[in-house]
């Protein structure tokens, strides 16, 4: 079920004047565990099971290796978790693709392998909850916490349809915590929960679906070569418009939690301000940035075994994040590139220890990132090497007799709400939107969040499913 | 579990003047159990400034779907992948012996489902789809062993021979629509087409800004002019033309003007040379040809039915897809019998206002013609098929 659905909508209804309601604590979390069920199975039911495999799986082996006294017990069982969830994920997500590329392997040494028909759909969400289930396991076997009391508690943690299918990746001990004592959210709760859910939808159905889309698509989906100037504007376009899909679908996650009385963390803290891809990966997609470097690069070596192992950790850390987006060498080459601008900045961090950046250079070294990173994201958004190299080389001048295909309409609009985008972030760069809110006059937000909603409503939007969803 | 308090509300320090990155995240705590998330809420009067965005918010929208309705517009069900869904699962859900209607807009407009109803005492299913050839449709019915009903197809040629398909995707995705995506659909056909003019693709926010006069023209591009709103529908697909395109001439002259884009724009390069038409046309036949004979085979009967079509609209369709290669060899191939409007006296003279789909009103008599004499010809199909396969034997 999206967020930006009708049926969201009267779901979320429900769900809020149920969980209202003067049960006792027990009933109105299984309440909200059998709506997550209910959530999660909208898009396909059978789908469920791989849920309760998870939850299952980990509950039993976090269990198990928390009472185990020998080491290689312990090891034994956090194993046997972590085969479970990668397995599930490695047969649906990247089964056909690793089929495909043994293919092509063979197919150098001359063996003709041709893969069966791969006519498997991913179950959404399942890197997501994948991550989730992974961490309470993980934890619990590096002593950081100890399980869950109950298994309620420990089910609804994996299961809370607010974070279950695009984040932001939770911890057991930001969640578990929160099931553990009754709360019921305040009127206040409710009314801010209800802004962040405004805001979410805008930047989702009116930013990222209405205008940015569309220039993105036009660029990226065509088979002919495109001039600079649309490539630029596709690149640009698809820039925001990720940005807007996935950071609303996280504030609406934040927002539709609070409303129920639970806090959730940010996943995102205004990223296109970033100066250094260090600082980026610090504010885009915080959760999962900060679970691949507790439960990959930190467990890897991190920064504690000289400079060649620091290196290789990071760099094996962001191709793993990479490939984590999606089955496609694409995504690998899109993380490959994050690390190798990490790299490259960890090098010269180390070589200028005593530089400090005046207002204006820190501002250039930010759009320098901003620029950096909109190179990536060619190849986040093509769906294959020719199409990104097609679309980069056209951002640097190549293919200059190409037909232009974007309408003045659609030049404006991106270049109008990216440009704005990122005027936002450098102006939010040390703040965040509550302490901004703080300042802005009753009116002006009265005001502004009935044009959000106006907008939001005109726009029409046709439930198009967040980007993430098929990660 | 380590238990963490959370502090959303009751933070010591306002949250305004907090030091540097004012709220920590997992990106600040490396290597650590994650405690509960902070989540502050600012100290702002929430109840009043809601009460004054939803009256905003009503208000705008109030005044916007005032504008439509000054414009002629009124509520009626949206043409969704979702509600044609709704209506093709008819026929795995019982109805599998049924009238069925595939095509394109002019079977949509022409064919009035109450006034068939009046005259054979049956009411179709209506699977036709704008812009669409009625291929996709057809290859879909004949997959499907439910279906041993009679089968109307409507030929727009310039559409059925060159295999275009501007829906298409309603006839891909009908099996996989998720729960959500029905329950969204019964949801919005239930509570919000039905009473808001404003809600329809042609009035999106998107689309009425990019239709503004005021865009320059990029150089390099020809903007193509997309098909405005020209019909209502019902909740079972019943579909009208709206009468602005009857009463307001400017109007009319601009859905003209659309279609006319078609023979003054160059044609796409895979339809340039009258061989490269004549290929694809070749291709779609024997697509069609092969329908049809499975439909034969799980019972069902099919005719071809060509809908009225004047003015310069006729003459590119004759042009470019001339009669005695395409629809003359789709009968021939498929022995299925066919229904060409100008071929009868009583059809003949219908004048759609914008050359290629009939008023509401001229569209109940037209079905109120038509209707009897499909009905005859899916009653002699057996006898004219039997008696095609003893010719053949002799």
């Amino acid at each position: 079920m999206v967020f930006n659905s009708l049926a969201f909508l009267a779901f979320f209804a429900l769900v809020l004047g149920l969980h209202a309601m003067p049960f006792n604590w027990r009933t109105r979390k299984i309440n909200l565990l059998v709506a997550s069920y209910l959530f999660y199975m909208a898009w396909n039911p059978p789908f469920v099971i791989l849920l309760w495999i998870s939850t299952v799986v980990d509950w039993f082996a976090a269990q198990q290796l928390v009472h185990a006294e020998r080491k290689a017990s312990r090891r034994a069982w956090m194993l046997l978790s972590v085969v479970a969830n990668l397995g599930m994920l490695g047969y649906f997500k990247y089964g056909h693709f690793l089929l495909q590329n043994f293919s092509d392997v063979v197919s150098v040494y001359g063996v003709h392998y041709v893969p069966p028909k791969w006519g498997i759909v991913l179950p959404v969400g399942i890197s997501f909850y994948t991550f989730a289930t992974l961490s309470y396991t993980l934890d619990v076997y590096l002593r950081r916490a100890l399980p869950a009391r109950k298994f309620l508690d420990y089910a609804l943690f994996v299961t809370f349809f607010p974070h279950l299918v695009a984040g932001p990746i939770m911890r057991p001990t930001e969640l578990v915590p929160q099931f553990e004592q009754e709360r019921r959210a305040t009127r206040r709760q409710l009314q801010f929960g209800l802004v962040l859910v405004l805001l979410g939808l805008f930047q989702k159905v009116v930013l990222a679906d209405t205008f940015l889309s569309k220039a993105a698509e036009a660029v990226y989906d065509t088979r002919h070569a495109v001039g600079a100037l649309d490539a630029w504007i596709g690149t640009l376009a698809f820039s925001g418009q990720i940005f807007c899909d996935f950071a609303g679908y996280s504030t609406i996650a934040i927002g539709v939690a609070m409303c129920l009385g639970f806090a959730m963390p940010d996943n995102f803290r205004f990223p296109y301000a970033a100066v250094g891809f260090s600082d980026f990966w610090r504010r885009w997609h915080i959760t999962l940035s900060s679970w691949l470097r507790d439960y990959l690069y930190i467990p890897l070596g991190g920064n504690r075994h000289g400079r060649a192992r620091t290196y290789l950790a990071l760099m094996g850390t962001m191709l793993l994040g990479g490939l984590w987006h999606g089955a496609n060498w694409t995504f690998v080459a899109w993380g490959g590139l994050h690390g190798l601008y990490l790299s490259i900045e960890r090098s010269l961090r180390g070589r200028f220890a005593g530089y400090r950046p005046g207002p204006m250079a820190l501002f250039a070294l930010g759009m320098l990132t901003w620029m950096l990173v909109n190179v990536t994201w060619v190849f986040f958004r093509a769906k294959t090497f020719d199409k990104a190299w097609q679309v980069l080389t056209a951002m640097f001048g190549a293919h200059a007799g190409a037909k232009p295909i974007l309408s003045t309409m659609l030049i404006a609009a991106t270049l109008s709400i990216v440009a704005g985008i990122v005027a936002a972030h450098w102006w939010m760069r040390r703040r965040t939107l509550e302490s901004v809110l703080l300042r802005v006059p009753a009116v002006a937000l009265s005001m502004g969040m009935g044009l959000m909603a106006f907008l939001i409503v005109i726009a029409q939007g046709n439930g198009n499913a967040f980007i993430y969803f098929q990660f | 579990m380590r238990s963490f308090t959370s502090s959303s509300e009751s933070r010591g320090e306002p949250i305004a003047t907090r030091p540097g990155f004012v709220r920590q995240t997992a990106a600040d705590r490396p290597g650590i159990a994650q405690p509960v998330p902070e989540r502050d809420i600012p100290e702002r009067p929430w109840g009043s400034i809601w009460i004054g965005a939803v009256l905003l918010a009503v208000l705008l929208t109030g005044a916007w779907e005032w504008h439509w309705r000054a414009f002629g517009v009124t509520p009626s069900y949206r043409n969704s992948n979702g509600q044609w869904a709704q209506q093709r699962r008819r026929i795995d859900d019982g109805e599998g012996d049924a009238l069925v209607l595939i095509g394109s807009s002019r079977t949509l407009f022409d064919m009035q489902l109450p006034a068939w109803k009046k005259v054979t005492g049956e009411q179709p299913i209506q699977l036709s789809l704008e812009g669409t050839s009625a291929l996709p449709a057809l290859q879909d019915l004949a997959a499907d062993r439910k279906f041993h009903g009679r089968l109307l197809v409507g030929v727009t040629t310039s559409l059925f021979f060159t295999g275009f398909a501007y829906r298409g995707d309603a006839i891909r995705d009908w099996r996989k629509r998720t729960p959500t995506k029905r329950i969204g659909t019964w949801l919005s056909m239930h509570f919000i087409e039905p009473y808001f003019a404003f809600d329809d693709p042609d009035y999106a926010l998107e689309t009425v800004l990019a239709r503004q006069p005021w865009w320059p023209v990029r150089a390099g591009t020809h903007p193509h002019v997309s098909v405005r709103k020209l019909s209502l529908s019902d909740y079972d697909r019943n579909t009208h033309m709206w009468p602005k395109v009857v009463t307001d001439a400017a109007y009319r002259a601009l859905a003209r003007s659309i279609w006319a884009q078609q023979w003054r724009d160059p044609p796409p390069p895979m339809l340039d040379t009258p061989a490269k038409r004549q290929a694809l046309a070749d291709q779609q036949i024997d697509l069609a040809v092969k329908a049809v004979k499975e439909l034969r085979a799980h019972g069902a009967r099919v005719i071809f039915v060509r809908q009225p079509v004047i003015g310069p609209y006729r003459a590119f369709e004759d042009q470019t897809e001339p009669v005695v290669t395409t629809w003359d060899v789709l009968l021939k191939r498929t022995g299925a019998p066919g229904l060409v409007f100008s071929d009868y006296p009583e059809l003949r003279d219908f004048k759609p206002p914008e050359w290629s789909h009939l008023s509401h009103a001229d569209a109940i008599r037209y079905t109120t013609l038509i209707a009897p004499m499909v009905e005859r010809l899916f009653a002699q199909e057996p006898a004219r098929l039997a008696a095609s396969k003893d010719l053949k034997l002799r």
